[in-house]
């Protein structure tokens, strides 16, 4: 069934409309609309349409890789990998089938333009199932198929008006509006004669009604949803270090996880500058009973950095640099923005940097006075970090004030902090290096690196982790270390703060790389005479060997997945420049299909005006041949030939006719001439046609009454 | 297993009857209009990202409607279904019915559909069937091909009714494309109006309760000499319509029933006033047993249908030639029906194998023994076998012995290779054919 005119060329420009690509869709409807004034048609068989229906699949799923790999937002491929995979996966695929299916009508128009300009109008139903041309093929049969065709006219119009709805809703009923006389035009092209106008109208009138009032019902139910916001969902979902707090591991039971998945690559510009720690943020303030540190400020302290005119620089901290060293970065932001609506996440940063460079373009960053830098842009960030040792982004230490954050210590573990600095026999006059010396040396003399916590230690007294920490188990993980240190040197009158990041150690080839395991605490410790913040590691050296304790084969396997996983991202996220050859690799398969449906059979055929059939238009050879004259003359005679008697049966039978007989050479001489010429692919030569009229007029005179 | 099967009949049951009423109900456009619908539903889930909701309620508040307004159709008809005696399985049937207007309105742009009688098997036929394809076809295998409705008996179309004036009849000729042999029952004759919108209709049903028997389905056959059929009597004999006898006279005697009528001697009747008869010396005629193996578990199992088609073929063919044919076959008992020279028609063969129904609880044995208490009259044997078995190759051996000439065509599933090595060979008395489906006819051509 054909639409109805112009029908589709209103659902593209109103696709085009909706989707953006106005110019497009009105291209794409006058081109269809075309074939109702031009004549000349494709002469497409079965093949053909196998072929434009292989090229649209193709041209689907091409596009599906394009619109993944273009996605700015969460997820993708490497959304399978890190982060929150579920989460991932589910916007990465909405974002792409949103894309897809508002793209169908563009992707589909090939085969809906090979239909409209074909000579028979449809498309064989075999040419586009798979499972039927294979069977067809393996069983020769697929009887049940062959010879089927239909007309997608309409399914297309369908998919018009369905793509058309995949947008974002914005409140309004413009689709609804565009939606209504649409399918209205088609419906009426196929009104009921039972039922006059009026009555239709009425009919429309009540219907759309109905659709109306269940419009107004979806909203407010849709306000509703939102009222009991979304986000409380997200809040579990999230994964990723927090700026302002960070929940220590203190206090719990058994060993720690450990994983060997690498999540940041490191490319230092001069192989031994490398940096030691990679910090992402450091925090101010301790609560014993929760176990957890805090920053000392809210999210919407995050001042925004802006970038340097060229977009691609960000200063962190101005000012002249001594013996500057640059290292490249590569990191996934694992968080997820709801105001940006795009993956966030804090920089691993070293220590004293001041700029960055080679950002990718379009991230948003903000910092805090922690020195923490929180960025907003694609999951995955590769830059230059330029940093030299001195001063760093962190605030000086507040101690004037009275709210001394810097130097506060819960006062439930004092005691525990008191008895422990009687033991390190500190001299009453000791100045900041001699308190830091002794702190260090009394960590590494008389504690050790542990991952395992026991139950029986921890329960059997009241104290808290770090109380046990200092004064009886005086083993643990990084955060114990760094939390006594901090608590420690506060106590002792020195301004510390409790950073996490991670550690570097692990070299690969001219880069580093930082696994998950390698996640660290460490202490800040402010320095009187530098003025500025420096690192101060009290964990035992050990630690690195012993979380190093994967197996080979097992860590073949995890970097092999991880490596995997950092290219797709680099894939995805546009960091690398495969991506650009995407279409371009397409584009000679496309080509090569497109020349075989257009001009391999080279069978373009002009449509005769008025004539209908398909056979309308095909001209004989040899219906000019003057035997027929011969068998008209015959005929007069009496010798008349049967409908479906062949030629040389009935030439046979006329020439038991006494009165003909003495023509039997010549007559079957014309026949032969006469076959050939209708027949013969090769025709009759210029003599013979000559030959064939000469005879036939002589005959034709022997034959005419006398 | 039942319990595993139950749920996925009763799935199938629903699903059939839901799918068969949406067929009915929806027009075109309503059949449009109700994908729309689903696939807007489903995307337009997500209102955030997605405006197709708007599309789907537009889509449910015209289908409501037309729903709605379907229970309001006041009408009344009667109707008068012309049918055939018999169809054949794969060829249009088509008939004509008489719609009678009883209102005082004139009513167009109405519809007629016809009622069959419901074609959903009962769950033992339904479990045979998917334990049968499931030995067929392998798991996982895309191109084998899977019978999707082994059990709908036909393809019914809808036919547009002229428009009735008050008291007027129409005349709908309808067609019917039968896909089953055996007997096709209508229930009843449905006049549908399709709403203001045009996408439901609402029906006024017509009880018509008919049958027509559905013929199997034929495939033509090369003129073939049969087993033990002498080849000098070809053509001259059967022309004379004198088949089976010869001229010379032999005697006079009593009228029997089933004489032919041009064998009563009328003089002899007149002086004795009783009819008599001529009776010519037998010449001999050929009857050949058409053995048709009907042993299978599943019911419209396709090598059944393309065994009995075959039979139907050589049932058809045969009779018009100078023989006698029994078919010989098992079913709740055992069957043997005899054919030509004026005992039975290619007709009545054919309505037999039409309602031939498979035989699951009973052994080949029983046909072997129905056959061999047969071979005395016969003089050749045409067995038409579903598998090349152990008790088959033995039945077989022992026609062989005995001495009768012997055409066994095997009929395989698609893509099923049957060696007949180790089996009896053919020779100058057996011919052997391995008929496989979808390349039958051609397999028939080559006999």
């Amino acid at each position: 069934m054909k639409t109805p005119p112009f029908l589709l060329l209103a659902a593209l420009v109103f696709w085009g409309w909706m989707s953006g690509f106005l110019l497009v869709g009105a291209l794409m409807g006058l081109l269809l609309e075309s074939a109702r004034f031009i004549s000349a048609r494709w002469e497409l068989d079965d093949p053909d349409f196998s072929r434009v229906w292989f090229f649209c699949v193709l041209l689907n799923l091409a596009l599906v890789l394009y619109v993944f790999t273009m996605n700015d937002e969460t997820g993708g491929i490497a959304g399978m990998f890190h982060g929150n995979i579920m989460r991932n996966v589910s916007d990465s695929s909405v974002q792409t089938s949103t894309r897809f299916l508002r793209w169908l009508p563009m992707s589909l128009f090939a085969l809906m333009a090979a239909q409209t300009f074909n000579l028979r109008p449809s498309v064989p139903m075999a040419s586009i199932s798979l499972i039927t041309r294979w069977r067809q093929r393996r069983h020769k049969g697929g009887q049940d198929f062959a010879g089927q065709y239909a007309d997608i006219s309409y399914p297309y119009f369908m998919v018009c008006l369905f793509s058309s709805g995949i947008h974002s809703n914005r409140g309004d009923f413009h689709y609804f509006a565009g939606l209504v006389p649409l399918i209205l035009w088609a419906l009426v092209a196929n009104r009921s004669k039972r039922y006059g106008l009026g009555a239709w109208i009425c009919a429309i009138t009540l219907g759309v009604g109905l659709a109306i009032i269940g419009s107004l019902g979806v909203n407010q139910v849709q306000r509703a949803i939102q009222h009991i916001d979304a986000q409380l969902m997200a809040r579990f979902l999230r994964q990723r270090s927090d700026p302002l707090q960070t929940m220590t591991s203190m206090g719990r039971i058994g060993g720690l996880k450990l994983s060997a998945k690498i999540v940041i690559w490191l490319q230092p510009r001069e192989l031994a500058q490398v940096p030691e720690y990679l910090r992402e943020a450091s925090y101010r303030i301790y609560k014993p009973d929760k176990m957890t540190w805090f920053s000392g400020d809210k999210l919407t302290d995050f001042k925004p950095l802006q970038p340097e005119p060229d977009e691609k620089t960000w200063v962190l901290l101005p000012g002249k640099m001594n013996n500057p060293a640059a290292v490249n970065i590569s990191c996934y932001l694992n968080g997820w923005s709801h105001e940006d609506n795009m993956p966030e996440g804090l920089l691993p940063l070293p220590g004293g940097v001041r700029r960055l460079e080679n950002v990718p373009p379009y991230m948003v960053m903000k910092r805090n006075q922690n020195g923490a830098v929180l960025a907003a842009g694609r999951g995955l960030v590769i830059f230059d970090a330029i940093y030299a040792g001195g001063a760093t982004m962190d605030s000086p230490p507040n101690i004037t004030s009275t709210n001394r954050l810097d130097l506060d210590v819960p006062t439930n573990e004092v005691p525990a902090l008191e008895q422990v600095i009687a033991e390190m026999h500190l001299d009453a006059g000791a100045d900041e290096t001699q308190k830091l010396r002794a702190v260090s040396r009394f960590f590494s003399s008389k504690f050790s690196y542990s991952l395992w916590q026991g139950w029986d230690k921890v329960a059997s007294t009241n104290a808290t982790p770090l109380t046990k920490f200092l004064l009886t188990s005086r083993k643990g993980h990084c955060e114990y270390f760094a939390s006594a240190t901090v608590l420690l040197l506060r106590q002792l009158g020195i301004p510390a703060r409790y950073a996490i990041g991670y550690a570097v150690h692990e070299a690969h080839g001219s880069e580093y790389v930082v696994r998950e395991r390698d996640a660290h605490a460490w202490c800040l410790a402010w320095d009187e005479k530098a003025k500025n913040w420096v690192d101060f590691d009290t964990t035992p050296a050990s630690w690195v060997s012993m979380e190093n304790h994967f197996s080979a084969v097992g860590l073949w396997f995890s970097d092999a997945r991880s490596w995997i996983g950092f290219q797709i991202s680099k894939f995805r996220w546009r960091q690398a420049h495969l991506q650009q050859y995407i279409l371009w690799s397409l584009l000679p398969v496309m080509v090569v299909l497109l020349y075989h449906i257009i001009f391999r059979r080279r069978t373009q055929r002009k449509r005769p005006a008025g004539k209908a059939g398909l056979d309308a238009d095909v001209i004989w050879p040899g219906l000019d041949s003057e035997f027929y004259q011969i068998e008209s003359r015959l005929a007069a005679c009496g010798v008349l030939r049967e409908p479906g008697e062949a030629l040389a049966d009935w030439l046979e039978r006329a020439l038991s006719e006494p009165s003909v007989a003495e023509l039997r050479p010549v007559l079957q001489q014309l026949l032969r001439l006469h076959y050939r010429y209708r027949f013969d692919p090769h025709g009759l030569s210029e003599a013979e046609r000559k030959s064939l009229g000469d005879q036939a007029r002589q005959a034709l005179n022997q034959l005419s009454p006398k | 297993m039942k319990l595993i099967y139950k749920p996925i009949y009763w799935t199938y049951y629903v699903a059939s009857g839901v799918w068969y009423w949406a067929r009915r109900r929806l027009t075109l456009a309503g059949f449009a209009a109700a994908a729309g619908l689903v696939v807007s539903g489903a995307v337009g889930a997500d209102i955030e990202n997605t405006v197709s909701y708007q599309a789907f309620l537009l889509l449910f508040g015209m289908l409501f409607f037309a729903f709605v307004s379907s229970f309001f159709f006041r009408a009344k008809f009667t109707a008068i279904r012309h049918l055939p005696r018999v169809g054949t399985a794969g060829h249009s049937l088509r008939y004509r019915v008489e719609v009678r207007n009883l209102t005082k309105h004139n009513q167009p742009g109405l519809t007629l559909l016809d009622d069959l009688a419901d074609p959903r098997p009962t769950f033992q036929d339904w479990l045979g069937f998917q334990l049968a394809e499931g030995r067929r076809v392998r798991p996982f295998r895309v191109a084998q091909r899977r019978r999707t409705n082994p059990f709908r008996q036909a393809n019914l179309g809808a036919s547009p009714i002229p428009t009735l004036t008050p008291s007027g009849v129409g005349e709908v000729r309808m067609e019917l494309l039968p896909l089953r042999r055996g007997v096709l029952r209508f229930k009843g004759v449905t006049v549908a109006r399709p709403d203001v919108l045009g996408l439901f209709r609402s029906f006024f049903k017509i009880p018509a309760p008919q049958t027509v028997l559905i013929l199997p389905k034929r495939y033509p056959l090369p003129p073939i000499a049969l087993p033990g059929s002498p080849r000098y009597q070809e053509g001259g004999v059967a022309l004379a319509a004198n088949v089976g006898a010869s001229e010379e006279f032999v005697a006079l005697r009593d009228y029997r029933h089933g004489d032919p009528l041009r064998h009563i001697h009328w003089r002899s009747w007149a002086k004795i006033g009783k009819p008599i008869v001529k009776e010519y010396e037998d010449e001999f005629f050929v009857r050949h047993a058409l053995v048709l193996d009907t042993f299978d578990e599943e019911p419209n199992s396709e090598v059944l249908e393309e065994a009995v088609s075959i039979a139907a073929s050589f049932a058809c063919t045969i009779i018009t030639q100078e023989s006698l044919l029994d078919l010989l076959f098992v079913g709740n008992q055992t069957y043997c029906f005899t054919a030509g020279r004026g005992l039975g028609h290619a007709d009545q063969m054919l309505e037999v194998l039409a309602s031939v129904k498979h035989c699951p609880d009973k052994k080949f044995e029983t046909l072997e023994h129905l056959v061999l208490g047969h071979l005395s009259v016969v003089s050749g044997c045409i067995c038409v076998l579903q598998r090349w078995d152990a008790a088959r190759q033995k039945f077989v051996e022992k026609l062989k012995r005995i001495g009768v000439p012997l055409l066994v065509l095997i009929v395989a599933p698609p893509g099923h290779r049957i060696s007949l090595a180790g089996s009896p060979l053919p020779d100058a008395s057996t011919t052997f054919h391995v008929l496989e489906i979808g390349k039958i006819e051609e397999g028939l051509r080559k006999l």
